[in-house]
């Protein structure tokens, strides 16, 4: 009898294990500047596309920092998409769901909560920062449970890639259908009403108060996650587990309490990520979907399970995004992000960075 | 039973001597006797028992099952066969309606033509427009092939997933190709001569013409029922046909060991493209086949959950890599739906207590509902009802993946 | 008291049975050795024992405590540490990062000492310390792997062919450091090893095993000079 415990989402199609990537990397480490080239030169074709179209560059301009600011917004989700990515080996798709939920359970708090008086510039108040604080807990609880009643019985039999994959889905479309129950298909908004004039920065950049403090905050966040990632004991074991986990299981790090705290982390990121991006347009319950996908662009670009990757990629995909507005219908930006991280799997299946980060 | 309900109970007829053949066991001559002797047992059962409103609603309820089983089918040609996970099945599926609804719609004229837009409209026959679609959709499905079938799984899950999601949005905002956002509508219904709207069909002898004359638009279910129960079956023996070729073997054996296939010399790269784009035709045909049911589409019919998700909890509920299962889960999960859609009603004094609100969205129970079923799915029997019929020899290992 | 002790142990993978009845033991302190031919079930043993695998019966006895049902984690914690043959190093992370995670379980803060224990017993580790694992040559990450199995102290290390894929120089030197951990009250080893005369060389004791039985046993220098072992499984 096998001890299930031995493999963590091991499976004919789990991909390559983590060793063998290391000498196809070595092999295809070079196509690194390519990469960056064409990344370059998508950007310069937006640019140019966008000029073309009749849109002056001041405009252009501030649509890059608009995309630098949304690219800070998808940061918070696709480092905690990426951790959980690394560690346990399968693709979330509930992620979204579960930053939909930290921005409703945020929403629903601040109805009760005090503080509502903008801060400063800002267009929030005391009240957003409390209730988002309170909600990471909340989320992580969340993700847990999802995991403990979904995916550990997966872990335990050995199940492939596919169930994972095929569970996550299950849980989008609960946690989904319970924001849709509770509070209803309306849109929201954390301060209905409320004027959030922009700010008027140098080079004719117009931008508002909260996307800076947003931005700021992603950075902050990153921050925190690398050095839970270099310096802590159980950030080292994440990575370790990430990088083998049958090894991992053989040096005695108890992997079942790294993937708790894997989902812990992951689960407040999404939770702050949410309200971020509840903040800078609206809450709906399908915001968590409609972000999927540019979640798991800038994931995948970025490189699995590097959280410099996931914030890096977030804000290629972020500017991405926004910069193509300039020439086409903005309905279309999921669709942008798409073809992006398309080229770059084409290019350097592996994304930019790997799990040590350079 | 009454002329009328004669004259649909005979529509009945043809798909149960088919539904027959499919289930039961036992040597050719036996099958096609019993077959025979239950369809018209059955069907004389259902006309004498059913009231017309009942038996209508069998009609569309088979026929919904049956288009949903079609695309199931059509996932299991890639996903059973061949291990491709798809998430994008919307994208054929609404392709497939669409090219389908335009290649046999013509282009509105005067005053309906302010209200709805199409790129072109050539009014060819039913057939056309089925075919058109699966090849469309095919194409679609090959330029999605090649880029993106070289990736891992879950990637291949995330890009179809992707290209579903573009799909979707340029049917929703391109008003000029399918009226998107709004609806795509008077899609024809094929012979509907047969119900006689607005006359007989030209071809029909005259005991034929008599037989079906009390029949009136409202009946047109049951013609619809016969058409999706035909081009199921003729779907469903393609398959199997594929399925027990030499083709069909190399493709589990590139699906189970993906090395030693490649190591036995042949293209595994374009098997795999091949049975990719033979799933998107045949999702392109049930796309097709939903647009005439329907006779109004618009983006908002292929929406994720009802257009992809649905179809992989059929499958793997009925048994992924086995075609009669994949048929199976269809029916099983289109009644729970059905079933969910009048509970909620039933429901609706009960939900109230609970928040006034809750009533108005019992439509998200039934989201609730097919995502707890996919989980115990996944958790409890992930190969499904319907297990994959060994069809190598039996001394060989089963390959390691269970569905 | 044996510090190890297997017992009649039956054992595979799914239904399959790789070894049928395999006894065993170590005694505290001593070098053993388990040589046999390819697919003899060596590597299954190591695996049962370090908790990798369940028998299916049979009992494994540490320290006079049943471990036939624990977690590896579970016998980490009790002194059996696992060098295993490949994979054996976290790639991402660097030398030191390696040692540390060796020593994850530990609960007293001696980390940095023994750390300079495995620096003095490996020079080159401590000239590489801020080095990937994974951009080490074959035998550096031997010794990576060896020093952060030894990290807790243990009182058993299990060591799955730790000549393969090294060159001769280094297969020397590798074993003149298992010799060097194991003298002064060091360690208890268990190798399986494909190179069974330099294995049986500083071996206090031997097991032969073929197709997942017991063959022969014996003392190291015994088994080395027995002719019929010579001549089955030693290469003449």
């Amino acid at each position: 009898m096998t001890n299930e415990n031995a493999t963590i989402a091991a499976g004919p199609d789990a991909g390559p294990p983590a060793q063998e990537r290391v000498s196809k990397e070595g092999a295809v480490g070079n196509n690194r500047r390519p990469l960056y080239l064409a990344i370059l030169a998508v950007f310069v074709l937006f640019w140019v596309l966008g000029l073309w179209a009749g849109k002056s560059t001041t405009t252009l301009l501030n649509l890059t920092v608009e995309g630098i600011m949304l690219g800070g917004i998808l940061a918070l989700g696709s480092m905690g998409l990426t951790l959980v990515y690394g560690v346990l080996k399968f693709a979330n798709f509930a992620h979204g769901d579960l930053m939909t939920i930290g921005a409703f359970v945020a929403f629903a708090l601040m109805q009760v909560l005090p503080g509502s008086e903008a801060i400063a510039s800002f267009s929030f108040g005391w009240g957003l920062l409390v209730a988002m604080v309170l909600a990471a807990p909340v989320v992580a609880a969340v993700a847990l449970a999802v995991d403990f009643l979904l995916f550990r019985p997966l872990r335990r039999r050995g199940a492939s890639v596919v169930l994972f994959t095929m569970a996550s889905l299950a849980a989008m479309f609960f946690l989904r259908s319970v924001i849709y129950l509770i509070w209803g298909a309306d849109y929201h908004f954390f301060y209905p009403g409320r004027a959030n004039p922009a700010m008027h920065l140098p080079f004719g950049i117009t931008l508002q108060a909260d996307k800076i403090f947003i931005f700021v905050l992603a950075l902050v966040v990153v921050g925190a996650v690398w050095i839970l990632l270099e310096r802590t004991r159980m950030g080292k074991a994440m990575r370790a587990t990430a990088n083998n986990p049958d090894l991992a299981q053989v040096r005695g790090i108890n992997t079942e309490r790294v993937i708790q705290w894997t989902w812990i982390i992951g689960g407040s990121m999404a939770a702050a990520g949410g309200v971020m991006y509840g903040l800078a347009s609206q809450l709906r319950p399908e915001m968590g979907f409609v972000l999927l996908l540019p979640l798991f662009a800038g994931t995948i670009l970025g490189g699995i399970g590097s959280p410099l990757g996931a914030l890096v990629g977030a804000l290629i995909i972020g500017i991405a995004f926004q910069l193509s507005s300039g020439f086409i219908d903005p309905t279309y930006g999921p669709g942008v992000a798409f073809l992006l991280m398309i080229l770059v799997l084409i290019i350097r299946p592996q994304g930019m960075f790997t799990m040590g980060g350079d | 039973m009454d002329p009328a309900q004669l004259a649909r109970a005979s529509f009945f007829v043809l798909p149960l001597f088919l539904l027959g053949l499919l289930v039961i066991p036992g040597n050719r001559w036996l099958r096609v006797i019993l077959s025979v002797i239950a369809a018209l047992a059955v069907t004389w059962l259902l006309g004498t028992t059913l009231r017309p409103g009942v038996f209508t609603f069998v009609a569309s309820f088979s026929t919904m099952a049956m288009i949903y089983a079609i695309l199931s089918l059509g996932l299991n040609s890639q996903w059973g066969m061949s291990g491709h996970v798809n998430f994008g099945i919307a994208a054929f599926f609404s392709v497939g309606a669409f090219t389908s609804a335009l290649v046999t719609k013509t282009m509105p004229e005067g005053v309906l033509a302010t209200y709805s837009q199409q790129a072109f409209g050539l009014g060819l026959p039913f057939l056309v427009g089925v075919l058109a679609a699966g090849v469309v959709s095919a194409v679609l499905g090959w330029l999605v092939a090649i880029p993106v079938l070289r990736l891992r799984t879950d990637f291949l899950a995330i890009a179809t997933l992707g290209i579903a999601e573009i799909v979707r949005l340029i049917f929703q905002n391109e008003r000029w190709l399918a009226n998107g956002p709004q609806p795509l509508s008077s899609i024809p219904k094929p012979w509907n001569c047969l119900a006689n709207q607005p006359q007989p069909c030209w071809w029909e002898p005259a005991w034929l013409r008599d037989w079906l004359s009390p029949l009136t638009a409202r009946d047109y279910s049951f013609v619809n029922f016969l058409i999706v129960a035909v081009m199921l079956a003729a779907v469903y023996l393609l398959l199997e046909r594929i399925s027990n070729s030499p083709w069909g073997r190399m493709q589990r054996a590139i699906r189970d060991e993906e090395q030693s296939a490649a190591m036995s010399g042949k293209p595994v790269t374009y098997y795999r493209i091949q049975s990719f784009v033979i799933g998107s035709f045949i999702m392109g045909v049930g796309g097709a086949i939903y647009a005439h049911h329907t006779t109004t589409i618009d983006y908002s019919h292929f929406m994720p959950l009802y257009a992809t998700f649905i179809i992989w909890v059929m499958l793997m509920l009925g048994g992924s890599g086995n075609n009669k299962g994949a048929i199976l889960g269809a029916f099983i999960i289109w009644a729970v739906w059905s079933l969910t859609d009048v509970m909620i009603d039933w429901m609706a004094p009960a939900l109230r207590l609970i928040s006034n609100d809750l009533p108005s969205r019992g439509a998200y129970l039934r989201w609730m509902l097919v995502a707890i079923m996919l989980a115990a799915i996944v958790l409890y029997r992930p190969q499904g009802i319907l297990k994959e019929r060994k069809r190598v020899s039996d001394f060989m290992p089963r390959g390691r993946k269970g569905g | 008291m044996p510090l190890l002790e297997v017992d009649g142990i039956t054992a595979g993978y799914g239904d399959s049975e790789i070894l049928h009845n395999v006894s065993m033991r170590v005694e505290p302190g001593e070098i053993v050795s388990i040589i046999g031919p390819n697919g003899a079930g060596k590597s299954t043993l190591m695996k049962a024992v370090f908790g990798l695998l369940h028998p299916k019966s049979g009992t494994i006895r540490f320290d006079g405590h049943d471990i036939s049902r624990l977690e590896p984690y579970q016998i980490v914690e009790r002194g059996m540490c696992y060098v295993p043959q490949v994979a054996n190093v976290f790639t991402e992370l660097t030398v030191e990062e390696n040692l540390e995670m060796g020593a994850f379980l530990l609960r007293e803060g001696t980390l940095d000492e023994r750390k300079g224990r495995i620096y003095d017993l490996f020079p080159r580790l401590k000239e590489r310390r801020r080095q990937r694992a994974g951009k080490m040559s074959g035998g550096e990450r031997q010794m990576v792997a060896m020093g952060a199995a030894l990290m807790l102290d243990p009182k058993l290390v299990l060591m799955d062919e730790p000549s393969a894929g090294l060159s001769p120089v280094m297969v020397e030197m590798i074993f003149e450091r298992i010799e060097e951990i194991n003298r002064n009250d060091g360690p208890a080893m268990l190798i399986v090893e494909q190179n069974a005369r330099l294995s049986l060389k500083m071996s206090d004791r031997g097991y032969v095993l073929a197709a997942g039985e017991n063959r022969f046993e014996g003392t190291g220098p015994g088994l080395l000079n027995d002719p019929e072992v010579g001549r089955l499984y030693l290469g003449g």
